[in-house]
């Protein structure tokens, strides 16, 4: 015997496809959302009421307040009453910029700054295919190295002990990175490699360097390698600075590729072997463009933080923007208002370092949309 | 004597101190089809990953076309080229668009000039009914449609024998017989292949041989006729009886 099951179902009367209701307003959604309920009321007050009263004085000392520039000297900025002196950047803004570079040749830093921020901006616009963007790069910078140089072209020879500022530190920068990503790449494929000896020799590598402070690695390299090297093989401060510094970004940067590397699917390799595609093939066509896409949020903290990391530049005797900063700021007419030179360095670190962020968070969205919907 | 697409004699392969394969040999000759079955883990995708080199093995010899493969990158890349695969899991690359996937390997591995590579990718995507699909992503496209598409970037290579590893049992029901379809139709013109499946109504339709494995030997060769009607031995009559009834539940028509 069957009996008839007590659950129910009805078919639908009415199945033809509708428009959603509508959403309700932004407005309506954020006053549900700051005053869900009494007690989120309450703290959303007590956050603004906190805000304010930071926000306030802060506004009044850096904008309303503040002394914008002072022609006749400090004087102007010691009056009660006044607030920031932002008259120190205007008076010192050619030494925090270029550190102790020669001043008549000052357009040459000037002319590198411009050029690379603009093909920055114009590298952050897809429309420009990426082989033109990396020639381009690989350009600016050796130009940039010849620039400040000089001794070709009849510019003036400049040393390095006397380049500073900001293109030096984006020199740091540019080839920190374009020096310590191949590295990186060939540390974290020797690592993965089947061969016992290359791959104890990358992971003692990348091990070593992480398990110190950089600090330590750019003191060893500027300072105390030079005593073990014979003259002849003696190069100059900055770039054994500059190799201590690759090393060092290289050696975190190959863990955020070994992790893109690891998130790949076998079957991947597999496909391109399938196809009689080589090694060399399998690697560029098909595995690091996957892997080095899914190392990219790492991979930008690496990124960003070689940015920042160039301010250890500083303590080694070489200018870049933060020590060139120390210098402008000994001049005993300012000295009080080292304040605001290091809000203004603070700032400029900030837009770089946020640009690039945005940046790698770009190159991250532009890969999931191709990926949406990922079949596996 | 015609050389023989591929021929494999006295294959023997441990994973550690487990023999996965045991002393296979069988041939198949050019334009002729072979459906290998058997219950999982009897070794049938460990033996086709044998022959393109995917998996290593300790003894015997593989050849494709008459090459003889061995361990050096060079034999590996040319029995390669020689050989298709299309995989349970399809493993198409997902940066690439379709088109992009199938000009991959005949334009980086073999210099073929991008034009004609392209002209004929959009042929073959048009056969395998995909002609609108070339500037999608593959996380686009169904599963059914991406196997077929996996199908497509496998004959680009014009393969002297195509290897299919399970090619419907990662899909939803409903796509199995377009991709089917699309494998029925090639051997139909003549392409060798040898097909890992448990799909019945296939191995009727298109198999000239069916190869049955258990524990990593060859249990039982018939055609399929004899093989799914009077198995020879009491493994393969459990074998067939089990997969019938699978196959009868999902609606597939059974002869009995």
């Amino acid at each position: 015997m069957t009996t008839m099951p007590l659950s129910r179902a009805m078919a639908a009367e009415n199945a033809a496809a509708r428009p959603a209701p509508p959403a309700p307003s932004r407005f309506v959604r954020t006053r549900q959302q700051l005053f869900a309920s009494p007690g989120a009321g309450v703290v959303t007050v007590v956050a603004a009421l906190a805000l304010a009263a930071i926000l306030w004085p802060a506004i009044r000392w850096a904008l309303l307040d503040a002394v914008w520039y002072a022609p006749e000297g400090a004087a102007a900025c010691a009056q009660p009453g006044a607030g920031a002196c932002w008259a120190v950047i205007a008076e010192k803004y050619a030494v925090i910029l270029f550190g102790n570079y020669p001043y008549d040749e000052q357009w040459r830093g000037m002319l590198i700054v411009g050029v690379w921020i603009f093909w920055a901006l114009l590298s952050a616009l897809r429309f420009v295919p990426v082989r033109i963007r990396l020639a381009g790069w690989a350009l600016i910078f050796v130009g940039s190295i010849l620039l400040m140089g000089g001794g070709v072209f009849g510019l003036t020879p400049v040393g390095t002990d006397k380049w500073g500022g900001l293109p030096l530190t984006f020199l740091i920068f540019g080839g920190t990175v374009a020096g310590g990503l191949p590295l990186a790449v060939a540390l974290a494929l020797g690592r993965r490699s089947r061969l016992p000896i290359l791959a104890a020799l990358c992971t003692g590598i990348i091990e070593f360097t992480r398990g110190v402070p950089l600090l330590v690695v750019l003191f060893f390299a500027a300072l105390i390698l030079p005593l073990f090297l014979p003259p002849e093989l003696n190069v100059n401060k900055l770039v054994r600075a500059e190799i201590g510094m690759i090393v060092f970004f290289a050696a975190y940067a190959a863990e955020a590729i070994r992790g893109g590397l690891q998130s790949l699917p076998n079957g991947q390799d597999e496909a391109a072997k399938a196809l009689g595609l080589s090694y060399v093939l399998r690697l560029r066509k098909v595995i690091l463009p996957q892997a080095i896409a899914a190392a990219l949020p790492s991979l930008f903290n690496d990124i960003v933080r070689a940015f920042k990391n160039t301010t250890f530049f500083s303590i080694l005797g070489l200018f870049d923007v933060l020590g060139a900063t120390k210098i402008a700021l000994q001049d005993p007419e300012w000295i009080r208002y080292t304040t605001e030179g290091y809000l203004f360095i603070f700032a400029l670190y900030f837009v770089f370092g946020s640009g690039l962020s945005l940046y790698g968070r770009a190159l991250e969205r532009a890969h999931l949309t191709r990926l949406r919907k990922a079949g596996k | 004597m015609e050389v023989k697409a591929v021929s494999v004699s006295g294959l023997n392969k441990w994973f550690g101190q487990h023999h996965v394969l045991r002393d296979v040999s069988f041939s198949l000759a050019k334009g002729e089809k072979i459906v290998l079955c058997g219950p999982s883990g009897s070794g049938k995708s460990t033996l086709i990953r044998c022959l393109n080199g995917l998996e290593s093995f300790a003894e015997g010899e593989v050849a494709v076309a008459g090459a003889i493969l061995s361990q050096s990158p060079a034999s590996l890349r040319q029995i390669r080229q020689m050989t298709g695969m299309v995989f349970q899991h399809f493993n198409l690359f997902p940066h690439l668009t379709v088109l992009e996937n199938l000009t991959l390997g005949p334009v980086s591995g073999r210099r073929e000039p991008q034009q004609q590579a392209n002209r004929r990718a959009l042929e073959l995507l048009e056969r395998v009914r995909l002609g609108d699909q070339a500037r999608k992503y593959p996380g686009q496209l169904s599963g059914g449609q991406q196997q077929r598409v996996a199908i497509a970037r496998t004959l680009m290579m014009r393969p002297q024998v195509i290897l299919f590893d399970e090619p419907t049992s990662a899909l939803d029901p409903e796509m199995v017989h377009e991709v089917l379809d699309v494998m029925e139709e090639l051997a139909r013109e003549g392409q060798s292949m040898i097909v890992v499946t448990h799909e019945m109504g296939f191995a009727r339709n298109v198999a000239d041989l069916v190869i049955f494995m258990d524990a990593g030997a060859i249990v039982e060769t018939a055609p399929p006729l004899t093989f799914f009607s009077r198995p020879a031995t009491e493994r393969a009559r459990m074998f067939v009886r089990q997969i019938g009834h699978d196959a009868h539940l999902e609606g597939v028509a059974v002869r009995e």
